[in-house]
């Protein structure tokens, strides 16, 4: 609690320095402009550098760790928040028979794993296929089968894997 | 009579301004009726195009061009899964796009389309050695060229320096635009926000899927507060009696506000490696199976960046064009400009672009 009192105190005491660094810069450029200018012009240089000067203390702060930390309690209550009404929303779906939304990624995921298994063997597959074309060119096998797995070379066969699993479609043009 | 004028000066300019301010004001309210219409006509994307391949949410467009092209080797725009590509060909007169089917470029772009929350598993991998190797396949088989050349903008320049690492035979030219790479640096706030010890991506993604286009767009205003919520609405507002910037500003927020979320896992992938670990500029990188080396990037590159990009500061992408193994590489720096200024700003269109056309030209069959 105490910890949680003194935390909250550095934040406001930093949020209070900012607001008082920027008074101060926003008081220093006011007054800074001379009148040679017509009056409209010197407003709006006055207006400029008072832009600039807060610009600066808010940069100040928000690269400060309290405002780090400031944002870090943020965060984390909008996770807790969402993780909150995630399990709220599963219950009651749950309970009404319909799936939920750790149904649907499951499901999602043990498909995403299913393709990856896959594409796996099509890149096996393709690589023997290659071997055995190689060998039956006279060619080296062993140097072969080093090129098509080069970094410059990845994977070459399963694009096409991965295009016919994904169900591309190509228009007329 | 020195003391009388400079008296009556001042009191004469006050007067004078008072009556511009009237007739000002005046004008700011006669515009206010129709602004809702004119924002709601506000066109995503200028160019003439159509759509010539697809793959889930994925659309590759072609623009048209009057002319025939003047170079076989086609040009592909790769944009972020961040916001949509439409900022690439905003208006007449700033549109990138349009600038090389002007100089006679076969020009494509991929729009990556809005996830859905079923695309949350989707990773890297699946972008880049799914999604972008089908596109350049595709591209190949429609032109009859198996080198193209490569524009990625922003998060989608980032992922075409990938996909050339690991597909160096796809790529003739690459050219990035304001792309993140060395994320070593803290000049910019997100890298800062994003450390591992201010944010736990990992709980993050794991709770809300997909990364909120909200969460996306509050971030990006808060990297400019006093810009994005003093002087901006104090900027239209004095201005908003103004067709030309009222045009121009209803264009540029529109897209600003159109923002889409981003799939969960290349979220988590693209906070983890990149910005908490800074694994690419490392050649450590890993994408699917495979670990990205930039050493395997050879082809022409050239490199644009803006001098004050809150989002990608220049000290993010200035590196890359050591850390890859190309002799001809070039950078440009348009100093003052921000990271949409390099795309759309008036001096870009005059000096970037232009220079990056003749670049290109020089380097394409």
């Amino acid at each position: 609690m105490s910890d949680n009192f003194e935390k909250t105190a550095e934040q406001a005491a930093a949020f209070q320095k900012i607001w008082m660094n920027s008074m101060s810069k926003v008081m220093q450029t006011a007054f800074t402009f001379g009148s040679n200018s017509p009056p409209p012009d010197v407003l709006k240089e006055i207006r400029s550098g008072i832009f600039r000067a807060l610009a600066q203390s808010w940069e100040e702060y928000m690269r400060s760790p309290q405002f780090a930390e400031s944002m870090k309690q943020w965060m984390d209550a909008a996770i807790n928040f969402r993780k909150m009404s995630n399990d709220f929303m599963a219950k009651v779906r749950n309970e009404m028979q319909a799936p939920s939304r750790d149904d649907i990624d499951t499901v999602m995921l043990t498909v995403r794993h299913m393709e990856k298994r896959l594409l796996d063997r099509i890149d096996d597959l393709s690589n023997q296929i290659a071997a055995l074309n190689n060998r039956s060119n006279g060619q080296s096998a062993k140097g072969q089968s080093a090129k098509s797995a080069s970094p410059t070379n990845p994977r070459p066969k399963a694009r096409k894997a991965r295009k016919s699993l994904r169900g591309a479609k190509v228009e007329a043009v | 009579m020195s003391e009388a004028t400079s008296f009556s000066n001042p009191w004469l300019q006050w007067q004078r301004t008072l009556i511009d301010e009237t007739v000002a004001v005046a004008g700011r309210m006669s515009a206010l009726p129709t602004l809702w219409e004119r924002a709601k006509k506000i066109k995503k994307g200028v160019s003439p195009a159509e759509v010539v391949y697809e793959e889930d949410r994925l659309k590759l467009l072609h623009y048209k061009s009057e002319n025939e092209p003047r170079y076989k080797t086609p040009l592909v725009f790769i944009y972020a899964l961040v916001n949509r590509p439409y900022i690439l060909d905003l208006k007449k007169g700033r549109s990138v796009v349009a600038n090389f089917v002007a100089h006679g470029f076969d020009t494509y772009l991929v729009d990556w389309g809005v996830p859905t929350p079923a695309d949350r598993h989707l990773t890297l991998d699946d972008y880049i050695n799914g999604y972008m190797v089908n596109v350049m396949d595709y591209l190949s088989e429609r032109t009859g060229v198996d080198r193209l050349n490569v524009l990625g903008y922003c998060m989608g320049g980032t992922m075409s320096a990938i996909f050339t690492a690991l597909h160096p035979e796809h790529v003739k030219n690459l050219i990035l635009l304001a792309a993140p790479i060395d994320f070593s640096s803290k000049d910019g706030l997100l890298n800062l926000w994003t450390s591992a010890e201010n944010f736990d991506v990992d709980k993050f993604v794991d709770a809300f899927g997909n990364c909120p286009s909200e969460f996306l767009q509050a971030s990006f205003l808060f990297l400019r507060p006093v810009g994005n919520f003093i002087e901006k609405p104090i900027n239209f507002y004095e201005n908003m009696h103004d067709e030309k910037f009222l045009d121009d500003f209803l264009t540029t927020e529109s897209w600003l506000n159109d923002n889409i979320p981003v799939p969960g896992e290349v979220y988590r992938q693209f906070v983890k490696y990149l910005y908490q670990q800074n694994l690419l500029t490392q050649n450590r990188m890993p994408v699917g199976k495979h670990i990205v080396n930039l050493q395997n990037i050879t082809c022409p590159v050239l490199n644009l960046m803006a001098g004050k990009d809150d989002l990608v500061p220049c000290s993010q992408g200035m590196p890359f064009t050591d850390l890859v193994g190309s002799k001809d590489r070039k950078t440009i720096l348009l100093e003052g400009s921000g990271h949409i200024g390099l795309a759309i700003g008036g001096r870009a269109q005059k000096e970037v672009w232009p220079q990056a056309c003749e670049w290109l030209a020089r380097r394409s069959d």
